[in-house]
């Protein structure tokens, strides 16, 4: 029987979240992958009733989004956010663990600076 | 093989020719014997979630690219998996529980169906308004609708052939769990735990719906189908009857009427003992002091013979629950060595936070050990008499209602809550989807009234305390001797089902949306972020040659973009996309399976 193996995955991922404010980004590692860019944008774009100038403007947010998150925590902390309102017990997995929590408010502050950064109006 | 089922079988083959009406074995056991299809939710009839596939494999799994999607139409959390029956996939939404026939060949709908249902089912569906799949059988495919209707459509024009009622949403009862087809019949659950419905599973004839029997999980001895003398259980280390009244004793009064012990989850039957095993649900309320007793059979794994209903064993897991841990998780049927002894074993990884190796054939317990190390609220459970030993500080009916119970692991949703773990025969080892959660419970005094929630507590839920900081794991387990082989940790809890292949590669996905391979070793291969987070379960087949790997994406709740993303008819402002009218023939918005193959060369 082999013994368990932990992979030191997790505290990594959760460093810079806790020391990262808004303004100054943490780290600029630009790694997010043309789908994920694509994704955001379509979302971003479908918000403002798909009007074609969004196309540069959302493109502009992720841009930013990206110098200022690695594209695995910028997953984890929009999955937080976005299912913060997720009804019932299965929400409690997102509303009620705190690191969670503070994911998604990290990741919403990050979202509102870039968002004004870029004329973006918050939808 | 008995006399009788190859009565059954030779019978079959004339029936089917005839067209009479005689209950004709079906042909989902033999498809699922073709590693081409995947013919019912779990691959196979033993629950083992495994695929003799071996195209992809542990080197090239890293090269798996896109092939299609398909959106359902629905946003809402998207349980189960899709079924593969040569060249037609079969796939399943939530509520309003539509149903599509999709050509292989091209993604085109061969057909659709969506039922006509009351959305006052809705608010009595605890847990989100999820279906855990189809069934296939004899050229049928069987929606069990959330209002508890089973139908029959034609699986090749999606027609209508019957329909029954299995219960009655009025009193809280909905269904959500896939319906079974074993041998000749179809077996259908209920749920509803938290709004005090009886639970029971029922059988039906596969040709007209017809109930053949019904086995009730709390009362009298004979809606149980028991014999008091004859039906088994693990009693101070030996197998004993159960005696009468087994579960009317263990109830006040008549509680047991309001009793739950439901029936929603994946059931496995073991041909040639001629055996279904399944396990039931938390007993109603979920406050312990309403209903002193250990509350049987709430929490039970129960073998059933197919033909009769009869019980020949039963095993309560968690007598007295205190905190939902609900019995209805798989029943993997799996010959495998049990401390050196080579048996025909039963594992169950249940929601307690223990996994459990039984002899499927007598029902003595064999293994009984944690799963997560951090389950707290036993210390272990008693080999001898079959139960837990609770530790007080956790038991939420000693502290009473009205206080908060803290720190008590696993959370109600368990250390696995439906989400099914796959088997290996080629390893031998068990891969399964976990949750690292613990919670503060606190109870309180609830009157029934029908059709509303009868719960009874309150809780809150937090990744396991003193770890590391995630609330999931992904592990290996080895059922022979209850120990863990490796435990790869994520962030959040995994809610998928497992799969594993004879290419040695094991698949699960994340509530992040990614889908993921690993190897035998737990070792991170691939992963795949689909739009939105994985509640469904992973599937494979091969067509013209391909071997695919599919999921559903969807958690319920707001969807990200591949579910809106606009793609479909009138959007024309979406001016970067253009016209793309033909999607319409294609995808709807919602819900998304994602389906996976290698590059061609």
């Amino acid at each position: 029987m082999k013994p368990s193996r932990l992979l030191p995955l997790l505290p990594t991922l959760l460093l810079p979240l806790s020391t990262a404010p808004a303004a100054a980004p943490a780290v600029q590692v630009d790694d997010f992958p043309t789908s994920g860019r694509v994704e955001y944008v379509l979302e971003c774009m479908q918000k403002h009733d798909g009007k074609y100038e969004y196309l540069y403007k959302c493109s502009c947010v992720v841009d930013r989004i990206a110098k200022t998150l690695r594209y695995d925590d910028y997953v984890a902390m929009s999955v937080a956010l976005r299912n913060q309102s997720l009804a019932g017990e299965r929400g409690g997995e997102f509303r009620d663990e705190a690191s969670v929590r503070n994911m998604a408010s990290k990741y919403k502050e990050i979202e509102a600076g870039a968002n004004k950064a870029c004329a973006v109006p918050q939808r | 093989m008995s006399f009788q089922s190859r009565l059954i079988c030779l019978a079959g083959g004339l029936a089917l020719v005839a067209g009479a009406a005689f209950a004709a074995d079906s042909d989902t056991a033999r498809l699922t014997k073709d590693p081409k299809n995947w013919a019912m939710q779990a691959g196979s009839m033993d629950n083992h979630r495994y695929s003799e596939l071996k195209q992809i494999n542990s080197k090239n799994a890293k090269n798996l690219t896109v092939a299609w999607t398909f959106s359902t139409g629905v946003l809402r959390g998207h349980e189960g998996g899709p079924l593969v029956i040569g060249d037609t996939m079969y796939l399943h939404s939530p509520f309003p529980n539509k149903v599509f026939a999709i050509a292989l060949e091209d993604q085109s709908i061969r057909w659709k169906y969506e039922p006509k249902q009351d959305p006052t089912v809705i608010p009595v569906m605890c847990c989100d308004t999820v279906n855990r799949g189809l069934a296939y059988a004899n050229g049928k495919i069987f929606l069990q609708q959330a209002d508890t209707t089973l139908v029959a459509l034609d699986a090749k024009t999606g027609n209508e052939l019957w329909k029954v009622k299995v219960g009655d949403p009025k009193l809280g009862e909905t269904t959500t769990n896939t319906p079974h087809v074993f041998k000749d019949k179809i077996l259908t659950g209920i749920s509803g735990g938290e709004f005090g419905v009886r639970g029971r599973i029922t059988a039906h004839d596969i040709n007209t719906g017809k109930v053949l029997w019904k086995a009730y999980s709390t009362g009298p001895d004979n809606e149980l189908i028991v014999d008091p003398n004859k039906t088994m259980t693990w009693t101070d280390g030996k197998m004993a009857p159960i005696g009468a009244n087994s579960s009317l004793k263990t109830w006040q009064g008549d509680q047991w009427k309001l009793g739950g012990g439901t029936t929603w989850g994946w059931y496995s039957y073991d041909p040639a003992l001629n055996m279904v095993y399944y396990g039931t649900g938390n007993p109603s309320t979920w406050n312990p002091r309403q209903r002193p007793g250990d509350n049987k059979w709430s929490m039970t794994i129960f073998a059933r013979d197919l033909d009769t209903g009869m019980a020949k064993w039963v095993y309560q897991m968690t007598p007295h629950d205190e905190w939902d841990y609900d019995g209805v998780n798989e029943m993997i049927l799996a010959d495998i060595k049990v401390k050196g002894q080579p048996r025909k074993a039963l594992v169950h990884f249940d929601r307690n936070g223990f996994a459990y190796t039984m002899d499927r054939v007598s029902g003595e317990l064999l293994v009984a050990e944690k799963y997560d190390p951090v389950v707290n609220w036993a210390t272990h459970i008693d080999m001898k008499s079959g139960r837990p030993q609770v530790v007080a500080k956790y038991s939420t009916d000693k502290n009473g209602p009205d206080v908060n119970t803290k720190g008590v692991c696993p959370s109600a949703l368990g250390t696995k809550d439906q989400q099914p773990a796959s088997f290996s025969p080629k390893t031998g080892l068990f891969y399964v989807p976990t949750n690292h959660v613990c919670m503060d419970y606190e109870p309180f005094q609830i009157e029934y009234t029908a059709g509303q929630p009868y719960v009874g507590s309150t809780l809150s839920m937090y990744a396991a305390p003193n770890s590391h900081g995630g609330m999931g794991n992904f592990i290996a387990w080895d059922a022979g001797t209850g120990k863990m082989v490796w435990s790869k940790p994520e962030r959040f809890s995994v809610w998928s089902g497992a799969l594993s292949t004879a290419g040695d590669v094991v698949f699960y996905g994340t509530l992040e949306g990614y889908l993921k391979a690993v190897d035998l070793n737990g070792k991170e291969l691939w992963k795949f972020k689909t739009p939105s987070g994985i509640i469904g379960n992973v599937t494979t087949w091969e067509y013209k040659g391909k071997q695919y790997v599919g999921v559903l994406s969807g958690i319920g709740g707001w969807a990200g973009i591949g579910l809106a993303a606009g793609l479909t008819k009138g959007t024309e402002g979406l001016g970067a996309v253009g016209g793309y009218k033909d999607l319409a023939k294609y995808t709807e918005l919602g819900g998304v399976l994602t389906v996976f193959a290698l590059p061609d060369r």
